[in-house]
């Protein structure tokens, strides 16, 4: 269920605007430390590249 | 139409009668020129209210879902020997039965607390369509002539094309008949237009990112927080809404445009593999807030993916309770 509402709010986001590389999904087991750090690396560096998010901010 | 009027108070007044209903809902005339207004009857007298035209806009299996649960909690203080059980016949088309299916399927209530009675469907007007079609003047008459629309307004009459005055939602119906019935009353309505139904969503797809996002932004700034769509939206059922909860507080309840957008997007999310393009929570909007264009990509997506399409068939279990091998993992993260 995870899987396939991710798979559809993966799109959805995309759809309304939101830049598609802030919303990431991956599997990683407890075990897999190398693969833990690759992911949040890949995932920093994306981030990076867009910027400061400004879309669905709220300021208080 | 007059004819299906007749079928159809002479099918309730039989079902009240024989008590194989307790309480049947329909429409019945609006108290505004061109309207039907849902109607609750336990009278048989009463069945002489009940009409079925292009004016019934509102999905009832919102209330048959309402009035079941109603009665099962208040069921709750009886004695379980002296438990009743309350059946409920609907005036069903098309996306009515799609969301009782989705009920049934959802487990919100048993196939024999609901009778359906089954309509053919050739769309209804949408008044706000209607309304801009008149200059946005003053309805004071209207009525139905074949296909044409026949309204007075302060500046004179006009005639309008019923295709021109109906919602989006209907011109592009793939299940303008009901999918299940234990009556069905009148002839099998002609399809509508199908293959068209997603042609608005690929040109929205099309645009860009930052286009896409002007246009969400604007309408959703529209949007007064009434909730009216959750209100009138057959699969918005929850007990506690995300919204009211405070423990913890999911979104905001204050004026700032992020939370209102925030709102938006849980509830359109809400409905993956759940809407069932009724159009109820857009005929409802006091904004004219475009929901649909968001609903119809869910619905899409859902199609595209699962190929499922919300309460077509009770076999087709819903999307998100299964899983399947080759579902597409091309939205997983693989550096």
């Amino acid at each position: 269920m995870a899987r396939r509402k991710f798979a559809t709010l993966k799109r959805f986001l995309d759809y309304i605007g939101l830049e598609g590389d802030r919303t990431i999904f991956t599997w990683i087991s407890a075990s897999e430390g190398e693969r833990f750090a690759n992911v949040i690396k890949g995932v920093t560096a994306k981030v990076r590249a867009l910027g400061p998010a400004t879309k669905l901010v709220k300021k208080l | 139409m007059e004819n299906i009027d007749k079928k159809l108070r002479e099918e309730a007044k039989r079902l009240l009668e024989e008590k194989k209903v307790d309480v049947l809902i329909g429409y019945e005339t609006g108290t505004l020129p061109l309207t039907a207004t849902p109607c609750f009857i336990t009278n048989p007298e009463d069945a002489e209210k009940l009409v079925w035209n292009a004016f019934c806009t509102q999905n009832l299996a919102k209330f048959v879902h309402d009035l079941i649960s109603q009665h099962r909690e208040s069921q709750k203080r009886v004695k379980p020997e002296d438990r009743k059980k309350k059946v409920v016949g609907v005036v069903a088309r098309g996306c009515t039965t799609r969301s009782i299916v989705l009920h049934l399927q959802e487990r919100q209530y048993a196939r024999d607390e609901v009778v359906i009675i089954g309509v053919p469907c050739t769309g209804y007007v949408d008044r706000k369509r209607l309304s801009a079609l008149v200059g946005g003047e003053d309805i004071q008459e209207g009525a139905l002539e074949g296909d044409q629309l026949v309204v007075r307004t302060p500046g004179g009459e006009k005639r309008i094309p019923l295709k021109d005055a109906l919602a989006g939602n209907c011109l592009t119906c793939r299940f303008n008949n009901p999918i299940m019935s234990d009556v069905m009353i009148g002839e099998q309505a002609p399809p509508m237009n199908p293959d068209q139904e997603y042609v608005e969503i690929e040109a929205f797809e099309n645009l860009s990112t930052e286009e896409r996002w002007a246009y969400f932004t604007k309408e959703m700034a529209k949007c007064i927080r009434c909730y009216a769509c959750r209100q009138a939206c057959p699969s918005c059922y929850c007990k506690t809404c995300f919204v009211e909860q405070s423990q913890p507080q999911w979104v905001g309840l204050g004026e700032d445009a992020t939370d209102t957008q925030v709102f938006q997007l849980m509830r359109l999310f809400h409905m993956v593999g759940r809407c069932v393009d009724c159009g109820s929570c857009v005929s409802v909007c006091p904004m004219g807030v475009d929901l649909r264009k968001f609903l119809k990509k869910i619905d899409k997506d859902v199609f595209e993916l699962f190929e499922n399409r919300a309460g077509s068939s009770m076999e087709d279990a819903p999307p998100l309770s299964r899983a399947k091998e080759h579902d597409k993992e091309d939205f997983i993260f693989n550096p």
